[in-house]
């Protein structure tokens, strides 16, 4: 529902965000830059935007459908676009196919000047990939006032959070719980959270092949269908913006949403519950375990097949990703740099890292087993078949597009 | 007409023909017949993952990596599968073990029970059953409902029936990924219908939870955008019923109906073939409703898996495969209107 996305990202005014700082890069030529759409990444394309001069064109596109797009520009004879946004999951096939330009010379040419952190840097054995400038990862949102009117503790375990939900079911409120079921790439990750944090996996690295029906994955699965007990009947329609929304209107009472979110929670032109919405770290699947979430990296890369200056384009980027730009905005979401001032808004996404969250998995087998479970848990999740049989069908659908990758025999 | 004076004037048409129909068609059929994908082999990669405050995650993995040519490229795999890509589309091997496994099975009943779970569970057929469902229920409803209001609005003073056909048409004028949307937010939680349903005491209604009331709700989109083209065609057919024969039927005491039935549709036949056609057509191709409301697990189309295969599975040649169904699947369904129309022109002559 992607289109829903664009529709309401059109509509948001596109104010001129953070410091106008002076940008001092000279050179000639254009630079191109596309990235996925949330505010961290507005902020960074304006950024960019204040080094355009009379010499110097810069040109952002912030889109829902950028995977798709870098995908494509990537693979081309020579890429429309001189860098991407990308994430753990996103990047896995552009650097398994070895499209991305290892950026070392880059990084040691301008460590000194933009002060590049080691933490920034994404590798991959020696080579420099991408660099970082945020990490996120979902957690539970949660009504504190709707909590402690009830009696309700902050679940630490999804078999907590479902008592929790069946609690306030009964005093009254029809939906508790609320999340991304209706897209199915966000079906899919929802479902990969509670799979890893019950100690399941998506794929056995040495042959490429899924491990998707094992013990662990149905009882992650059967979860997924008490969770859907606790939602509104209409959640499989339901995409991520609409579950914020949701929580943003009082329609549910917890969530797991992005944590790169909380502060839209006490925006007041868009929400009607400030104040009132706490966040802490995902549940976990056992008690003591990890939570139930992955965190993500979101990052620059530059391609090989590039149109322009990779140079210039570096320092674009390094321009946009600079201190300032952290100081400025430091509230938006959980910057890398180590200027960063952990706040209100983050902590959940602290915690639940700290407490063991792993990273999402970054190789492309896993970008398949996402797909393929995403088409295919669903039909569970209703009612129309059983857990056995819907993993049986994410199997095959994986090997066959594994196949089709080349990745498995 | 001289030959080269009849080869410059159809030159063009056959042209744009050949490029604009024909080559596209050859092309899918081309990318169907073939897979590429850049060879990898896995090799143990490092990688390093940044957290925040400057701490960093160490991973040891197994990564498939690109394999080089001597030149140091990435090795782009270009082979030849031949009908792979469709019989995965259509999973041959999945029908053939469902009818081979009659052994175990006993009654017919179970068998075919087992079949249809099987076909459900295939993307392509799962897609293909609601793609017939809605343009087999779209196809007579537009039909009729266009006629009815054909009808209704020629019965109108002059005066009226601008306005009227114009509303009437403004479903048609709005683009179908707005109007999806529209519809979408009437029927979510807290959206108009819903809300009003329960504010009339009627109760909660869910209508995008279950299979019946979310295909109904597209079944319903789709008749509403497709019903003023029916319309606005069968509208302009009525402008030509010629008068004499009605009057002589008034004159003989035929009631309306009868004036209707055995004059006016006997006049439109050729109309309601050609709205057939085209809307046949069009609801095959059924896609927006579908993408905006998501919940594909209720509703497929052939179009939207088309369409996810292309973007977010990358994989051009099994969506080149899926292609050429969509173009059997039209043709096979026009077939009999096709037919039919032939007849029909030869009877005429």
């Amino acid at each position: 529902m992607k289109i829903k996305q664009i529709l309401m990202a059109t509509a948001l005014t596109l104010a001129p965000l953070g410091a106008a700082a002076e940008c001092s890069i000279e050179g000639t030529g254009e630079v191109n830059v596309i990235s996925n759409f949330f505010e961290a990444l507005e902020v960074l394309s304006n950024e960019m935007k204040n080094c355009g001069n009379d010499n110097l064109i810069i040109d952002t596109k912030l889109t829902t459908d950028h995977k798709e797009e870098t995908n494509k520009a990537f693979a081309a004879a020579t890429s429309p676009f001189d860098a991407a946004a990308v994430a753990n999951s996103s990047i896995t096939l552009l650097q398994a196919k070895g499209q991305l330009r290892p950026l070392n010379d880059l990084v040691e040419k301008y460590r000194d000047e933009y002060n590049i952190e080691d933490g920034m840097l994404i590798k991959f054995g020696d080579e420099v990939a991408a660099i970082a400038f945020m990490v996120n990862a979902q957690h539970l949102f949660f009504r504190k006032d709707i909590f402690e009117e009830h009696g309700v503790a902050v679940p630490s375990t999804w078999d907590e959070l479902l008592d929790a939900g069946e609690k306030l079911k009964a005093a009254g409120i029809e939906h508790p719980y609320g999340a991304a079921f209706g897209n199915s790439w966000e079906l899919a990750n929802e479902y990969v959270n509670l799979l890893l944090a019950n100690g399941g996996t998506l794929f056995d690295p040495a042959t490429s092949d899924s491990t998707f029906e094992t013990p662990e994955a149905i009882e992650a699965l059967k979860m997924m269908g008490e969770l859907y007990k606790l939602m509104s009947p209409n959640a499989m329609s339901m995409d991520f913006g609409d579950v914020k929304r949701q929580l943003q209107q009082g329609d549910v009472a917890m969530a797991i949403l992005w944590g790169n979110e909380a502060s839209a929670m006490d925006d007041e032109k868009e929400s009607t519950v400030v104040g009132k919405v706490g966040f802490a770290a995902a549940p976990a699947m056992t008690a003591g375990g990890a939570p139930a979430s992955t965190f993500w990296w979101d990052g620059y890369v530059i391609p090989k097949n590039l149109d322009g200056d990779p140079d210039l384009t570096f320092q674009v980027l390094m321009h946009a990703m600079r201190e300032e730009t952290v100081k400025a905005n430091n509230d938006i979401t959980l910057w890398i740099r180590s200027a960063y001032e952990p706040g209100e808004y983050t902590s959940a996404i602290t915690d639940t890292v700290v407490n063991g969250a792993p990273p999402y998995p970054m190789n492309p087998q896993a970008s398949l087993a996402h797909g393929a479970l995403g088409e295919n848990i669903a039909d569970f999740i209703v009612g129309k078949e059983s857990a056995e049989e819907s993993l049986a069908d994410a199997t095959k659908a994986y090997r066959s597009a594994a196949q089709e990758q080349g990745l498995l025999k | 007409m001289k030959r080269s004076t009849f080869i410059s004037f159809v030159a063009p048409s056959v042209m744009s023909m050949l490029i604009l129909i024909a080559l596209p068609l050859v092309a899918i059929v081309y990318l169907a017949l073939y897979q590429s994908y850049t060879q990898m082999e896995i090799k143990e990669v490092k990688t390093e993952v940044p957290l925040f405050g400057g701490m960093t995650r160490e991973v040891i993995r197994n990564v498939p990596q690109p394999v080089m040519d001597d030149a140091g490229n990435p090795i782009q795999v270009w082979e030849y599968v031949g009908t792979q890509n469709l019989k995965n589309a259509i999973d041959t091997e999945g029908l053939s073990s469902a009818f081979n496994a009659d052994q175990n099975i006993n009654s017919t009943r179970s068998f075919i029970r087992a079949l249809f779970d099987e076909i459900r569970d295939v993307d392509f057929w799962s897609a293909l059953e609601f793609t017939l469902i809605y343009t087999f229920l779209t196809t007579p409803i537009i039909i009729i409902l266009g006629f009815g209001l054909a009808l209704a609005t020629n019965r109108l003073t002059e005066r009226l029936r601008g306005p009227v056909v114009f509303v009437t048409l403004l479903p048609m004028i709005v683009t179908p990924v707005v109007s999806s949307l529209a519809v979408y937010w009437l029927f979510v939680d807290g959206g108009v219908i819903a809300a009003s349903l329960e504010a009339m005491g009627i109760g909660k209604f869910y209508f995008l939870a279950d299979q019946f009331t979310i295909r109904a709700v597209i079944v319903a989109y789709g008749v509403w955008y497709a019903a003023p083209f029916a319309f606005i065609i069968l509208y302009a057919g009525l402008q030509t019923v010629p008068e004499e024969p009605i009057e002589a039927a008034i004159v003989d005491g035929a009631s309306p109906w009868q004036r209707v039935r055995y004059i006016v549709i006997p006049h439109l036949t050729p109309l309601f073939s050609v709205i057939a056609l085209i809307h046949i057509m069009d609801s095959y191709r059924v896609f927006e409703p579908i993408l905006v409301f998501g919940s594909r697990v209720f509703a497929n189309s052939v179009q939207y898996l088309t369409y996810y295969t292309l973007v977010f599975e990358d994989n051009i040649h099994k969506a080149s495969a899926y292609a050429i169904l969509t173009v059997l699947g039209v043709v096979v369904l026009l077939i009999p209107i096709m037919i039919r129309t032939f007849k029909d022109q030869k009877a005429g002559k």
